[in-house]
C-alpha cells in the first residue's frame, strides 16, 4: 500500500488557549515496500506525524492516503479499524501497553481483535516470542514479572503478531542495551525484506538510519527540513550540521580518511565492515606507491 | 478528553489571576452558600451579572469556557426537565394527557439549572485562574488554625497538591494507552457498546500499573530529598493580601446586602 500525504497540518488542542501547531506543510509519498526513516530533534513532530498514518490523530488540514483509505481533515473515516489492521505501530516505550495475565494472551490481543482465528494467532505468538529473543516457556508467564527490555520485546511481538503490511516503529530501541538494539533492528530489517513490508522507522540513531533506509526524512519544528537517499543526505555534512545533526560514525571516519590522505572516497559507507574495507584500500594503495 | 476544563489552569495576568488564592477560595465558598439565597428573577439576574462580570474580568476566552461546559450541559438539561415535569405548581401551561407542565415547574427548572450553572462557572473560574499549588497553599493557610485541634492539615494539603499535580499526567497517560490499544484493534470511541466495554480492561490495567509505579517513584524521591512531614516546614510561597482582595470582599458584601433586600 502506497502512502501519500498532502499538505498535512496538525494542531493539538485546537480552539483552546493551549492550541499548539505540531505539524505544517507536510508533503510526502512513501511507495509500498520502502524502508523510510524519520529523523529529527525531540519535539520536531515525528510521533505526531506517524500517528496520522492509522487515524489515531486526525489532520487539522490536508489529507493522507494509504492504499485506498483516505483520511481527510473534517471528514469522518468509518473504516478506521480496517485500516489499523494493515498499519501496525510500535509506540515509544510500548511496554506500557501490556495488560494481560500471560504474555501469550497479550500477544494474541491484536490478532484476535482483527479477527484472526485463535489457533493461527497462537502459532504466530509461539513463533514471534522466539524471534524477539525469548523462549517459548515465557508464553505462560506474566508480562509484569519481566525486565524492561524483555517487556519491550513482548510488546513488539504483540504488534508483529497482527501481520501488518505497514510497520511503524517509533524509537523501538530507545533504552535497550547495544546488543538488544542490534538484535531488534536486525529482526525488523529481516521482516521488512522477507515479508515485503513498508517500514517507517523513527530514530535518533544515524547509524540505523544509514544502514537500513531507502529514504531518509529529516524533520524540524513540525516541517520537513531535508529528504533523500542516505548517500545524498550523509554526503553533505554541512547541511546536517546546520540542523545540529551528525553524520554516522562510519561516514565521519571516511571524511577523516579523506582529509588525512587527501583522497576522494565513496561516501555511502554505512557498516563497520565497509568502513574497514575502505580504510584498507587506502592503506594498501599507500603502500603500493 | 482535551475538552475537560475542570482542574485546568490557564495562565494570565487579569485582575482575577492576581487575586490572593485565599480570597478566591473564600469567595467561591461563600458563593456556594449565598447562591441558595436567590429565589426570584431579580436575585438570579444579580448572580448572573456577578458570574458574567467575573468571567469577563478574567479575560478567559468565552469559547473555551463554553466548550468546557458542554459535557456538564447534559446534567443541567436533565435537571431542568425533571423539574419541569415533576413540579406541580401555578397555572397549567401544557397538557399532553400523561404529561402536564405547570408554570411553577418551568420557573423552578430554570432557577435550579441557573443555580447549577453559576456554581460550576464560579468554581471553574477558581481553578482556571489559580495554579494548583496556589490553591493548595491557600487551603493550607486557611485551615492552618485547625492544626491546633489535631487535624492533619499539612498532610491533607500535600495529598491534594500531589493529586492535582498528577491529574494532567494521568489524562496524558490515558490518551497514550488508548492510542496504543486502538492501534491493536481496541475500540473506545466507536463501534458497538459491547466492544467498548471490553476495551476498559486493556486501558485500566496499564493505567493502574503506571500510577502505582509513579507513586512509588515519587515517595522514594521525596524520602531521598529528606522530606519528613509538616513539622517546622516553611513554604517558599508567601501569600500577600492586597487592596484587590479587599475590593473583592467589598463587592461580595454589596452582593449579599442587595440579595437580602431583593429576595422575596
Ligand atoms: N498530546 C499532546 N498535546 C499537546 N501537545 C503535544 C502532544 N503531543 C505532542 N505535543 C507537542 O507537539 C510537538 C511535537 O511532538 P512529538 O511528540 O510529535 O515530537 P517528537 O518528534 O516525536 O519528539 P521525541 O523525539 O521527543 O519523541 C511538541 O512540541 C509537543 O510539545
Ligand atoms: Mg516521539
Amino acid at each position: 500500500m502506497d502512502i501519500t500525504i498532502k499538505d498535512l497540518e496538525h494542531s493539538y488542542s485546537k480552539g483552546t488557549p493551549f492550541e499548539r501547531k505540531a505539524l505544517s506543510n507536510i508533503n510526502l509519498s512513501i511507495p509500498s515496500g520502502t524502508f523510510q526513516t524519520i529523523i529529527g530533534h525531540t519535539g520536531s513532530g515525528k510521533s505526531t506525524l506517524i500517528q496520522h498514518l492509522n487515524g489515531l490523530l486526525k489532520p487539522t488540514q490536508g489529507s493522507i492516503e494509504i492504499g485506498d483509505f483516505k483520511i481527510q481533515a473534517g471528514v469522518k473515516e468509518k473504516r478506521l479499524k480496517a485500516l489499523r489492521k494493515h498499519v501496525g505501530i510500535v509506540f515509544q516505550y510500548p511496554e506500557h501497553q501490556l495488560f494481560e495475565e500471560t504474555i501469550e494472551k497479550d500477544i494474541l490481543f491484536g490478532p484476535l481483535n482483527f479477527g484472526v482465528p485463535e489457533d493461527e494467532a497462537k502459532k504466530r505468538a509461539a513463533k514471534l516470542i522466539q524471534q524477539v529473543g525469548l523462549d517459548e516457556s515465557y508464553l505462560s508467564r506474566s508480562p509484569f514479572d519481566l525486565s524492561g527490555g524483555q517487556m519491550r520485546r513482548v510488546a513488539i511481538a504483540g504488534v508483529l503478531a497482527m501481520k501488518p503490511s505497514i510497520l511503524i516503529l517509533d524509537e523501538p530501541t530507545a533504552g535497550l542495551d547495544p546488543r538488544g538494539r542490534r538484535e531488534i533492528m536486525d529482526l525488523f530489517y529481516r521482516l521488512h525484506q522477507e515479508e515485503g513490508l513498508t517500514t517507517i522507522l523513527v530514530t535518533h540513531s544515524m547509524e540505523d538510519a544509514a544502514r537500513f533506509s531507502d529514504d531518509i526524512l529529516i524533520m524540524e519544528k513540525g516541517g520537513i527540513a531535508l529528504q533523500g537517499k542516505p548517500e545524498t543526505i550523509f554526503s553533505n555534512p554541512h547541511s546536517l550540521k546546520k540542523l545540529s545533526l551528525d553524520v554516522p560514525e562510519t561516514v565521519q571516519f571516511i571524511h577523516r580518511l579523506e582529509e588525512r590522505f587527501n583522497k576522494n572516497l565513496p561516501h555511502s559507507v554505512f557498516t563497520l565492515e565497509a568502513a574497514v574495507d575502505a580504510a584498507l584500500s587506502v592503506l594498501q594503495k599507500g603502500e603500493d606507491s | 478528553m482535551q475538552n475537560i476544563i475542570i482542574g485546568q489552569y490557564v495562565p494570565g495576568q487579569s485582575f482575577i489571576h492576581k487575586l490572593d488564592p485565599r480570597a478566591k477560595l473564600l469567595t467561591a465558598f461563600l458563593f456556594v452558600i449565598i447562591v441558595f439565597l436567590a429565589n426570584n428573577w431579580i436575585t438570579y439576574a444579580l448572580f448572573g451579572a456577578f458570574t458574567l462580570l467575573a468571567i469577563f474580568v478574567s479575560k478567559l476566552p468565552l469559547r473555551y469556557i463554553y466548550n468546557g461546559l458542554k459535557p456538564i450541559l447534559l446534567v443541567i438539561i436533565l435537571t431542568f426537565l425533571l423539574h419541569v415535569f415533576l413540579t406541580k405548581e401555578g397555572p397549567l401551561l401544557l397538557d399532553w394527557g400523561f404529561l402536564k407542565v405547570y408554570e411553577g415547574g418551568v420557573e423552578q427548572g430554570i432557577f435550579i439549572s441557573l443555580r447549577l450553572l453559576f456554581l460550576i462557572m464560579i468554581t471553574s473560574l477558581l481553578t482556571l485562574t489559580t495554579t494548583p499549588i496556589d490553591i493548595t497553599v491557600g487551603i493550607e493557610t486557611l485551615l492552618g488554625p485547625m492544626k491546633k485541634i489535631g487535624l492533619p492539615v499539612h498532610e491533607f494539603a500535600l495529598m491534594m497538591s500531589i493529586a492535582l499535580r498528577f491529574i494532567p499526567t494521568l489524562l496524558e497517560e490515558t490518551e497514550k494507552i488508548m492510542k496504543a490499544q486502538s492501534a491493536r484493534g481496541a475500540q473506545f470511541s466507536s463501534g458497538p457498546m459491547k466492544e467498548r466495554l471490553k476495551s476498559i480492561v486493556p486501558l485500566l490495567v496499564p493505567l493502574f500499573v503506571s500510577a502505582f509505579k509513579r507513586a512509588e517513584d515519587l515517595a522514594m524521591a521525596m524520602e531521598a530529598r529528606g522530606y519528613r512531614g509538616g513539622e517546622g516546614r516553611t513554604s517558599i510561597r508567601l501569600l500577600k493580601w492586597s487592596g484587590k482582595d479587599t475590593t473583592l470582599f467589598v463587592i461580595l458584601l454589596l452582593l449579599c446586602v442587595s440579595l437580602l433586600l431583593l429576595r422575596s
